[in-house]
């Protein structure tokens, strides 16, 4: 009982809507049925055209246009992701950029003399003993031997070396014994000048700690870069045994270093600065962090509303080996940027006024599949260790601090500590400054692969920066400012400031034109397929009709057609065999029926120009009765409303 | 009744078409149109049918989604920017020539006296808090009434709830209480405010107050000086500027000798006298075919650093912009600074950004269309958005304190403030100033430019002039300005210019329309095209359908109308004769429709003339002939 509905539903269903095959007997019929009634334009022609030349010429030229369609439809895809750029400049009020601010001497030298005064010491002996120079008597104790006490030890691993370079000997600086140098020569300096000429060069040797027969040794065309390279070399093992809490200490406080501050014509102060200890620059302050929560932004261009504040630089306090230069180095960028200060700071004069002009513009990538950029960093398979959102920069040092720790065992004092690990010492990894050096290099020749894997972030922030300089103080001036900013400082009076000492700084908007380039699609899906269609238009007049039809009709219906022939011949095979050769009427007889003159193929709708063409309709029609005129009316009237008898077996 | 009879015959007329019943009408479209789908609905079997049906509908609701979409994106007026860099011959820019010092301090002396006197004795008072030393300063009495007006006042901190405000110049009691705590080492806490009333004497004051005291000391030295002077006619402060034989000292353009009456000479309010450069008010633009500093200006200036006046501008050297011809020059906001004792070079790239205008961008092309009235066309100068963001606060001034600040041009009709006119003036101006509200007012009213032109400069300096060469220099430079053998010059004062086209002196981003009309029409017809093989004639088919249509539903309703009356007579007879030959097509066309229509034998041939007038609207017909 349940099933009955079921079968009445799909009988019923049966009958309204019977399945078919196709009507045409025949391939060749199929095609000509197919060509006279498409949609498109060359196959009509095809059929039409009297004469084998102009049929032929009608056949390149449909396949031509084919080929066309199929050249320009591929190039149009091939052509999707490409971008258009767009400028727009708006106009309004702008954030202001996050200015990290810093000294260009790290630390306050007095304060670090119980850390630095063996190295020190060794420093003035080397300068001495390889170029005699002295610093005058009275500063230095020429007391050469009770300087050997603790920890020389280290720097007698790492001496410096004169070296002889066709001997290849060198003179090593405490026991001025010449000894034979093994292992390879790296000129650090030489890659562009080649220093074999000079006859006194000075370098250190690195070597493996486990195997001492690989050995490095780093030369310089010149005794400063020597000295300056050998002296950070030691300065970063000293450091990296000092807590973070005591180098903080050890370097200026925002009193220290800000002696006024204004910004867009308000007074402010050591609040709307934030700390942010820089391994190679000490005590770094930023204005506008956004830490508090709130970034200030500013509604007028000019000098005036922008960023001013009077620096005090100490020079006196400056360690001589380390920082060759004085002044400050100043960064602007956004709040979520981490300062690289190291690399991209704008260096600022003492006793001079920097004016800097900046003009912000924004950038956007389309990121995948446009371009190989990154939206949030989150697709690169290195971690950030610095805890500012992604940028090239920060890909590039954390991947090569994470080689550092994996290949070396300990963290590189310039970057980010890395979970679990701690910073490379003497005392823990007497190994590290080779290896360190070894690794550096392959960095930079990128063999260590973070070039390929970091890629640049999608979107950025731009302030372009136009500098220029004033004499600051005046002359005349220069009196009660220094006297006003000495009470300022709230010193005793009778020290007033020096001038040099001293650098004012203003930062701000030229303009509050902001520029915005931004990467669009240059296609969308809609104008993808208008192209197409307007492909298919102008060669062939084709639309997805026309192409359902020709999977209709080259798929579909051949296929039936031929699997059609093949069970008749097999029926026929079958009946023949069973019935012998006597009776083989009755296939035959649908075979007439089936024949060239079937009128499914005839009775079409033909193009009215076309007309002349048409063909008289078979005499023997198998309608029963006298059929109306054919008039254009009834030929709503399907040609194949006769079910031919062997397709009934398909549905 | 005419009326009717026209109509009537007019409908007749235009009734030649394709059929009297919808369906009629329908099967006639699919059958002639030229779009793709309808033709294969009734071209094949039942099933067939069914599904082309629902193509053509899926087809025809995909082109009319697609279209929506592309004309919304014609809509939003997108553009695209395109880039060109080189080099090609362009007008040298202007370039304006200020010294950072507004006035010569030897003439305006006199005019400043009292303050300097006053500032002078207070920083005596501040710095040395010793009450012997501040009385023996005071050899003359001073005027306080300048003080007065806008008193510096000091703020004790030591109780951060309660802070404790002192006058500089009150009684030695307070000033005593001063000095014992000065001693302290807390002394840090004391800080410098500027103190604003809204009338002299009167309680509505506010305290501006600064972390340094630097800072305190310039802007109140601004503020009183800039009262000072704005009671200083023009012709006067021109007078007490630098002079362009004085300032401008060579000058070489290219090859060709220039001297400072190449310069036009403008009276700017924060720098005083400034010169400016192929300015082209007067004369055609100069043009510059060749990169580097050979083919660029050449200048020597002069800024007199002994002659600036002390508490003003503390900065030395001389304040230089580049813009555009007929612009007005903005220098707080794009100017550079050039040091005295250098040679300053400075490389210059055309940045320009050409914009389209309304409805792409929301930029002005001269500024007329900006509700804020430009003070600054009275330079002759074009529009720019820093002139209308100046105006707008010069009108907002006008408007609430009554006078206009000393920096900005005047509208017509009103006076610069003066604390004797308008005592309340400076609390008023920071007020103003401070005001957010108004400087969002300012933003919005203002539009920029549609063409925004920079100049990316390229900033190097040198020292200048060399040990060895610096006496004949100097030498020669006084001689020809001076005409005597003393030198007149010295390192503090000397600046050299070189400003020159880069290799690649533009870099223009121009946009042009991302959606055109043309680009629309080509989208829509590729759509429609892609879809249903259709055009614009197309439409028309389908429109003229519809006029079809309503034909048909007039007739009928008419015929309706008409045959009321007769309806009961002559139901039948329309039953049988009219609808015969369409209700057999009817039935033929319906799918599945097994049944053959009961056999009328021969049916009359369904001609097309015969149905030109069917029964039923025989009647109006038969009247009009």
């Amino acid at each position: 009982a349940a099933t009955a509905p079921g079968k009445k539903i799909t009988a019923r269903l049966k009958r309204t809507l019977p399945v078919r095959g196709p009507q045409a007997p025949t391939l060749s019929e199929l095609m000509r049925w197919y060509c006279l009634n498409t949609n498109t334009h060359g196959c009509r022609r095809i059929v039409v055209s009297r004469g084998r030349l102009r049929r032929l010429l009608w056949i390149v030229l449909t396949l031509s246009a084919v080929g066309l369609i199929l050249w320009q439809c591929a190039e149009l895809l091939m052509n999707y992701y490409s971008a258009s750029v767009s400028v727009t400049v708006q106009f309004q009020k702008l954030p202001f950029p996050a200015v990290t601010i810093c000294n260009i001497n790290p630390y306050k030298y007095s304060a670090m003399k119980e850390y630095l005064s063996e190295l020190d010491k060794e420093t003035k002996k080397a300068l001495e003993t390889f170029y005699g120079f002295s610093e005058g008597k009275s500063k230095v104790r020429r007391s050469v031997d009770d300087w050997n006490s603790t920890g020389s030890d280290f720097f007698e691993q790492i001496p410096l070396l004169k070296v002889e370079d066709f001997s290849r000997t060198a003179t090593e600086l405490h026991s001025g014994q010449k000894r034979k140098i093994e292992g390879s020569v790296f000129h650090k300096d030489s890659s562009i000048v080649n220093s074999g000429d000079s006859n006194d060069i000075i370098g250190f040797q690195l070597c493996d700690a486990n195997n001492s027969s690989e050995c490095a040794l780093y030369t310089f065309s010149s005794g400063v870069n020597a000295i300056q390279e050998w002296y950070k070399l030691h300065y970063m093992n000293i450091m990296a045994q000092i807590p973070l809490e005591t180098k903080e200490k050890l370097s200026y406080s925002a009193e220290d270093l800000l002696l006024t501050c204004f910004f867009d014509g308000l007074s402010c102060d050591k609040r709307h600065f934030t700390r942010f200890h820089h391994p190679l620059h000490g005590n770094c302050y930023t204005f506008n962090s956004g830490e508090s929560g709130t970034i200030l932004s500013t509604s007028t261009g000019g000098s005036e509303y922008g960023l001013q504040v009077v620096l005090y630089i100490d020079e006196a306090d400056y360690n001589p080996f380390l920082v060759t230069s004085t002044g400050a180095k100043i960064m602007v960028h956004d709040q979520n940027e981490y300062p690289f200060i190291e690399d991209i700071g704008t260096e600022i004069e003492t006793a001079a006024a920097t004016s800097i002009g900046m003009h912000f513009t924004q950038s956007r990538k389309l990121s995948k599949p446009y371009s190989d950029c990154t939206e949030t960093g989150a697709d690169i398979p290195v971690e950030n260790l610095y805890n500012k959102s992604y940028s090239l920069q920060i890909c590039l040092h954390s991947c090569f601090q994470k080689a550092m720790v994996d290949s070396c065992g300990c963290a590189q004092y310039a970057q980010p500590l890395p979970a679990g690990a701690e910073y490379c010492n003497y005392k823990k990894n007497p190994n590290w400054m080779y290896c360190y050096y070894r690794l550096h290099e392959k960095f930079v020749k990128e063999q260590l692969g973070c070039q390929q894997i970091c890629k640049d972030a999608c979107s950025f922030k731009e302030w372009a920066l136009t500098t220029s300089i004033a004499q600051w103080p005046s002359v005349v001036s220069e009196d009660w400012m220094l006297r006003v900013l000495s009470w300022d400082k709230g010193q005793k009076l009778n020290k007033k400031l020096n001038k040099t000492d001293l650098a004012n700084l203003m930062v701000f908007y030229k303009d509050l034109n902001e520029r915005f380039i931004s990467e669009n699609p240059a296609n969308t899906l809609v104008i993808l397929l208008s192209n197409f269609g307007g492909q298919l238009g102008l060669w062939m007049s084709c639309s997805v009709v026309c192409v359902i039809e020709i999977v209709e009709v080259f798929f579909i219906d051949s296929l039936s057609i031929v699997l059609r022939r093949q069970w008749q011949r097999a029926k026929k095979w079958w009946s023949g065999r069973q019935r012998g050769a006597g009776s083989a009427g009755d296939p035959e007889g649908q075979g007439q029926g089936r024949g060239h003159d079937n009128p499914a193929c005839m009775d079409e709708d033909l193009p009215t120009f076309t007309t002349a063409l048409r063909l008289p309709l078979p005499q023997d029609s198998p309608l029963p009765r006298t059929p109306p005129p054919n008039y254009s009316t009834l030929r709503l009237e399907s040609a194949f409303t006769e079910q031919l008898p062997d397709t009934l077996e398909l549905g | 009744m005419n009326l009717k009879k026209y109509l009537v015959r007019a409908l007749h007329r235009l009734q030649k078409g394709p059929g009297y019943t919808y369906k009629e009408l329908l099967v006639w479209y699919c059958d002639n149109t030229n779009t793709h789908g309808p033709k294969r609905i009734i071209k094949e079997g039942p099933k067939k049918k069914f599904i082309w049906f629902f193509l053509t509908l899926l087809f025809a609701s995909l082109v009319f989604w697609q279209w929506g979409i592309l004309i919304n994106t014609y809509l939003s007026y997108n553009v695209t920017s395109s880039l060109s860099i080189g080099f090609k011959t362009m007008k040298f820019p202007a370039v304006t020539i200020c010294n950072a010092n507004p006035f010569k301090y030897s003439e305006v002396k006199p005019l400043l006296k009292e303050l300097d006197r006053l500032i002078e004795a207070a920083l005596e008072r501040i710095l040395q808090p010793t009450p012997g030393n501040s009385s023996e300063n005071v050899s003359t009495p001073l005027d306080l009434e300048l003080w007065n007006q806008i008193p510096l006042v000091l703020i004790d901190e030591h109780d951060k709830d309660n802070p404790v405000i002192l006058d500089i110049f009150e009684t030695n009691q307070t000033a005593a209480g001063n000095e014992t705590d000065m001693d302290n080492k807390t002394k840090k806490k004391y800080k410098l405010a500027v103190k604003l009333c809204s009338h002299q004497g009167s309680d509505n004051c506010t305290y501006r107050n600064f972390s340094s005291a630097a800072q305190a000391v310039t802007e109140w030295y601004i503020l009183q000086s800039t009262s000072i002077l704005s009671k200083v006619p023009l012709h006067e402060r021109i007078r007490m500027g630098y002079q362009a034989e004085d300032m401008i000292l060579a000058c070489l353009y290219g090859a060709e000798p220039c001297n400072y009456k190449n310069f036009t000479q403008i009276y700017h309010p924060d720098h005083g006298n400034c010169y400016i450069f192929n300015w082209g008010m007067d004369e055609e633009a100069l043009n510059s075919s060749n990169p580097g500093a050979e083919f660029g200006l050449k200048l020597i200036l002069d800024i007199s650093q002994q002659d600036y006046i002390p508490y003003l501008s503390s900065a030395a050297g001389a304040r230089l912009m580049l813009h555009q011809q007929k612009s007005f020059p903005f220098l707080k906001d794009q100017g550079i600074y050039a040091m005295a004792g250098t040679e300053t070079s400075i490389g210059v790239l055309v940045d320009e950004l050409e914009r389209m205008g309304y409805p792409y961008s929301d930029c002005t092309v001269n500024g007329s269309d900006v509700p804020v009235k430009n003070l600054y066309s009275q330079y002759n100068t074009s529009y720019s958005i820093q002139a209308c963001l100046r105006s707008c606060f010069q009108n907002h001034m006008v408007q609430i304190c009554g006078c206009g600040h000393y920096m900005f041009p005047l509208p017509e009709g009103e006076n610069y403030c003066n604390n004797q006119d308008n005592p309340g003036w400076a609390y008023c101006y920071s007020s103003l100033r401070a005001s957010i509200k108004q400087r969002q007012i300012c933003i919005d009213s203002c539009k920029e430019t549609c063409n925004d032109t920079q100049y990316k400069m390229t900033i190097s300096m040198a020292d200048w002039p060399s040990e060895a060469s610096e006496d004949w220099i100097f030498h020669i430079l006084s001689y020809e300005r001076d005409m005597s053998t003393n030198v007149t010059l010295d390192r503090n004062g000397i600046i050299k210019l070189n400003i020159y086209f880069q290799e690649y002196n533009y870099r223009t981003i121009s946009e042009s329309a991302a959606t055109t009309i043309v680009w629309l029409l080509s989208s829509l017809g590729g759509q429609f095209g892609f879809w249903m093989g259709g055009s614009v004639l197309c439409l028309i088919e389908f429109g003229e359908i519809i006029i079809d249509s309503l034909w048909i539903t007039i007739i009928n309703v008419i015929s309706w109308c008409k045959g009321l009356k007769q309806r009961r007579a002559r139901a039948e007879l329309v039953e049988a004769h009219t609808n015969l030959g369409f209700q057999h097509e009817a039935v033929g066309a319906v799918p599945g429709a097994e049944a053959l229509p009961p056999e009328p034998g021969t049916p009359p041939p369904n001609y097309d003339s015969l149905r030109v007038q069917p029964l039923d609207s025989l009647g109006p017909d038969s009247d009009t002939d």
